[in-house]
């Protein structure tokens, strides 16, 4: 996979910005543009059964169980669930330590234009996933630490799509992915149509949202239902 | 063990995979394979079983896992764990009555090393050294360390297994279809970091099939002594199936074209299957070994780039605090920020190498360089030249440096040699040796060359290659001696010619004392280097100096077809051709467009009218207050805020560096800054440090994933009035509230203000902060209440 641009509005965006300025515009394309050389942009996934169990939903096969209401919800109608693992690779994560120690902009900028990048590697793996498999119906990615899907899900995850082996994607007992830019989710899929039930799954369940800079500047990054 | 078995043998066999195998036999997925070691060892013997059956020599034991962090999960141990599937490998073996043997298998441990992850280098030394122990006890008969992807990572266990075990030891490392790992590692690294530190085979496996992974396996064969390994996946995987798409037959195929580029060991990694092994066997029965020419490679490496001694190269001078009054300030501040600049600018000069010398008298010289080697390694991929003349600290930082380094130096007396030699051995470095001894500098370039003989001799009988001795003749001062000069570029060429050792010079020392010193230094460089000089220790920044190297490698035909020369040089004329307008702006405008190049410049100009603190007070402050105004009026977003900032920060570069001249210095106060620890988000906090500067405090910045311990430390080091936090994680806000508990008990009288994505006014206070800031703007309203 390679990405050839990067979605700036979205960049600037997750910086909380608006109607950028000239220095701004120069200075986001320049980083654009050293991203792109070191991204390496990488996906694995698996797809398993679910089985509604007390609590939560257990991929049948494994030792694995999505704990937590909203994730049922979420795949609400669905039989089956595509596990995405996916990484903006280790280049990033170095372009953004060099540009912290040169130039504070630059690696904000390129911090936010790397987030940006992990979300388009995961938009562009789900088309190529979807492109191969018989499903016709599926939900939008939900990923651990949104809603009540605990955070602690993230090691059973990479561990069952061999994440680290495949792409390189590892976590630490913090619970962060590491390369930085990096995103597990979850995708249900069914042969007829899926309606999640939204409910529980709005924006006051994400962990930023106290300080969203998007929310707070009337916008909306689109990983949960708005109000 | 490895080499009379290849004596005996063309091919050495391995097995094929066994954690694709346990899924086959019904292992759950997400499972602790290595629980089957108690739990169902009769099936893991069975496979072990099969694959001797179907030809294997060596089968691996099903401990690919068996590390302490990644065990944490089942309740295991590597004490327990190891013992029990050596055992039953070995039982495998006897059973088969093959005169067949048994390797230890150790993988990654599971997270990355910092600085991509949080994991540091001493802790993951302890995990293996234990794996290792476990194993020397438990009668394997070998190592594999497979599916590495960090070189860091595997420079660590080779130093555990060389200091715990004598076992023989086989490294492989996992590649792309990019020729380079995950962690960006090309085979030309692993070869040279393995072969230094003393592995006895080397190659890859996994990731790919075996098509796919011939341009390694031919690489790595053209590049190292070592026998090479070879065992690729069968294939890829289908993710819906599981199944991979290379067959036995084709895999055998494939193999025999390994074999015939030179790797000397053959297995399979996942999805391969005692079929595929049995048709290996086969493929490769009537085979002869490929005898390979070792090639001389002479090169250094960091963790993801190399750097061959094909031509002339530069070795950046710059980290390196004699006569620098800016870098001893940083070095005694532990201001890593401004040694990481130096690194930077040195490699867009066009540097192929970095020297670092750390030596200040009254400072812990083993522990600085240990961190700025740490953390230039974190941002700077070229190879890097450790300078130090003390062994325990060039020992302290051979042993976290990710490479294959240049240790600078060694000399001709004896306790240089006995000491240093056998560092240079130990973790496989490259050393410069200076022609000077007891009785000092010798006049003659005849005396000169008997001691760079000497230190050759003395090198080579000790195991160091050829290839990884460089000479370094001595510059004199011209000044003082003006018929040295000829003395020295006659050595360089006597070394060079009659040694064939490699030659370095420190260039900059000929001018000592001379006006116009460039030009003496340009020129005498380029006689260096026409006389057979290799490396040039010169100031890369320095457009004659580094511009002279490139013109010696363009009219000697090295850059062929002036590619490099051009490639240098054709955006400089696209640069003048955009003149800089700023005598028309103002240092406020270009605070407030975010022009760093302007505002610094415009801020030299300002220099030669106005006092320092004049400017900073009438200009410098009112425009980030105007920004920060607007900032918080909404009128203008966080990246013009930020922008403005680091143009900023630009003019107040240029005007701490006028200020040094005459050895004063501003600062409103100290404050210390940290990323808390288990948290690697660092932007927050870096944005947070500039702005404060901008407003005239002393930031200590400790960086990030900061133990409680080093933030009280600093704290109480530098009795600060204000700590700040910051963490990004609601996992990491645990440590943030452990770190405010910390503090109120150390340093009561110190205030603390807390920031970050997830935080909140009243989680700020019920962890006992003492104040909550929302951006970086607040932040200096609460620096300037509490500090003034």
């Amino acid at each position: 996979m390679t990405i050839e641009e990067l979605d700036k509005n979205e960049a600037l965006r997750y910086l909380g910005g608006k109607n950028a300025s000239g220095a701004v515009l120069t200075v986001l394309s320049e980083c654009e543009q050293a991203l792109l050389k070191v991204l390496t942009p990488r996906y694995v996934y698996s797809v398993y059964e679910i089985e509604p169990c007390e609590k939560g939903l257990k991929l049948s096969g494994s030792v694995v169980t999505l704990t937590g209401n909203d994730i049922r919800e979420h795949l609400f109608g669905c039989s089956r669930a595509v596990l995405l693992c996916a990484t903006a690779g280790q280049g990033a994560d170095r372009l953004i330590r060099e540009s912290e120690a040169a130039d504070v902009a630059k690696a904000a900028i390129t911090d936010s234009l790397a987030s940006v990048a992990a979300e388009q590697i995961c938009d562009r793996a789900e088309q190529e996933i979807f492109s191969k498999l018989e499903y016709a119906y599926k939900t939008e990615r939900f990923s651990p630490g949104y809603g009540d899907l605990p955070l602690d899900l993230q090691p059973s995850l990479l561990a069952l799509c061999d994440a680290q082996r495949k792409i390189g994607l590892h976590v630490t007992d913090s619970l962060l992915l590491t390369p930085r830019k990096s995103v597990t989710a979850i995708i249900g899929i069914s042969d007829t149509p899926v309606q999640p039930r939204k409910k529980n799954v709005s924006c006051e369940s994400c962990p930023a949202f106290e300080n969203c800079k998007i929310r707070l500047n009337g916008g909306h990054c689109g990983k949960y239902n708005a109000e | 063990m490895l080499n009379k078995l290849l004596a005996k043998k063309e091919f050495i066999i391995f097995d094929g995979a066994m954690g694709t195998q346990l899924q086959a036999k019904g292992l759950a997925a997400g499972e602790t394979p290595e629980l089957l070691n108690f739990t169902a060892p009769d099936m893991i013997k069975e496979i072990h079983s099969e694959y001797l059956k179907a030809g294997a020599d060596i089968i691996t034991t099903n401990t690919f896992g068996a590390n302490r962090h990644k065990l944490a999960r089942c309740g295991k141990t590597p004490a327990e764990v190891i013992p029990a599937a050596v055992n039953i490998a070995k039982q495998a073996i006897a059973q088969s009555k093959k005169a067949a043997y048994c390797a230890a298998d150790i993988g990654p441990i599971g997270q990355l090393l910092e600085p991509a992850g949080t994991l540091r280098f001493e802790e993951a030394y302890d995990i293996f050294a234990e794996q290792v122990t476990a194993i020397e006890k438990s009668g394997a008969d070998l190592i594999i360390a497979e599916t590495f992807s960090d070189l860091y990572e595997l420079k660590c266990l080779i130093l555990a297994v060389k200091e715990n075990s004598s076992l023989p030891l086989i490294c492989s490392m996992s590649f792309e279809e990019n020729m380079r790992t995950f962690e960006g590692c090309p085979p030309e690294a692993a070869v040279l970091l393995c072969e230094g530190l003393g592995a006895d085979a080397v190659g890859v496996n996994c990731s790919l099939g075996p098509n796919e992974l011939m341009p390694v396996i031919e690489r790595i064969c053209s590049l190292t002594k070592l026998p090479v390994i070879v065992q690729p996946n069968a294939g890829l995987p289908d993710p819906m199936t599981g199944k991979y798409n290379v067959l036995p037959k084709d895999f055998a195929l494939a193999m025999v074209n390994a074999a015939k580029a030179g790797a000397a060991i053959l297995g399979g990694c996942c999805g391969t299957t005692p079929e595929y092994i049995s048709k290996l066997t086969a493929a490769v029965s009537e085979l002869k070994r490929v005898n390979r020419e070792r090639v001389s490679y002479p090169a250094v490496c960091s963790g993801t780039s190399v750097c061959v001694i094909d031509r002339p190269r530069v070795i950046g001078e710059r980290i390196n605090p004699t006569g620098k009054k800016l870098l001893k300030q940083a070095l005694k501040d532990g201001d890593t920020g401004y040694i990481l600049n130096q690194a930077i600018e040195q490699t867009s000069a066009g540097a192929d190498i970095l020297d670092v010398n750390v030596g200040l008298p009254d400072i812990d010289e083993k522990a600085v360089m240990v961190k700025v080697i740490k953390a230039l390694q974190g941002v700077c991929t070229l190879p890097l030249q450790i300078d130090s003349p003390d062994p325990e600290v060039l020992e302290a930082a051979l042993r976290i440096y990710n490479g294959k380094p240049i240790v600078n130096s060694v000399n001709g007396e004896e306790k240089s040699l006995s000491k240093i030699l056998p560092l240079v051995k130990k973790y496989g470095a490259a050393v410069i040796g200076l022609t000077l001894d007891e009785n000092g500098i010798p006049k003659k370039a005849e005396e000169r060359f008997e001691i760079a003989k000497r230190i050759t001799e003395r090198a080579l009988g000790m195991g160091i290659a050829k290839e990884d001795i460089f000479i370094d003749c001595l510059t004199l001062t011209a000044s003082a001696e003006q018929a040295a000069a000829d003395e020295t570029l006659k050595a360089v060429r006597m070394v060079k010619e009659r040694l064939g050792v490699h030659t370095v010079l420190g260039v900059s020392n000929i001018s000592f004392g001379l006006p116009k010193r460039e030009l003496v230094n340009h020129i005498f460089l380029a006689m260096a280097l026409e006389n057979g000089l290799d490396l040039a220790i010169i100031n890369p920044n320095s457009e004659l100096m580094s511009g002279t190297v490139r013109a010696f490698r363009l009219l000697k035909n090295i850059d062929v077809n002036c590619t490099e020369y051009i490639s240098a040089y054709s955006e400089e004329s696209a640069a003048q051709a955009t003149p800089q307008k700023s005598e028309e702006m103002t240092l406020s405008d270009a605070i407030a467009k975010g022009l760093k190049d302007n505002a610094a410049k415009l801020t030299e100009q300002l220099l030669t009218t106005e006092a320092p603190m004049d400017i900073i007070n009438n200009r410098l402050i009112p425009a980030l207050d105007k920004t920060g105004a607007e900032f918080e009026s909404g009128k203008i977003f966080l990246p013009q805020l930020i922008l403005s900032a680091a143009a900023a920060s630009g003019c107040f570069d240029v005007i701490k560096r006028e200020l040094s001249k005459g050895g004063s210095s501003i600062s409103k106060g100290k404050i210390v800054l940290a990323t808390v620890k288990g948290d690697i988000h660092d932007i927050g906090k870096n944005i947070v440090k500039v702005l404060l500067e901008n407003y005239g405090y002393t930031v200590i910045d400790l960086g990030r994933d900061v133990d409680y311990e080093t933030v009280v430390e600093a704290a109480i080091k530098h009795d600060v009035k204000l700590v700040g936090l910051s963490a990004l994680m609601t996992t990491t806000l645990k440590s943030m509230e452990e770190t405010i508990k910390l503090l109120k008990k150390r340093k009561p009288d110190c205030k603390i203000v807390v920031g970050g994505a997830v935080l909140t006014e009243e989680y700020a206070m019920k962890i006992g902060a003492d104040f909550y800031s929302k951006d970086a703007k607040q932040t200096v309203d609460i620096a300037k209440k509490v500090i003034g």
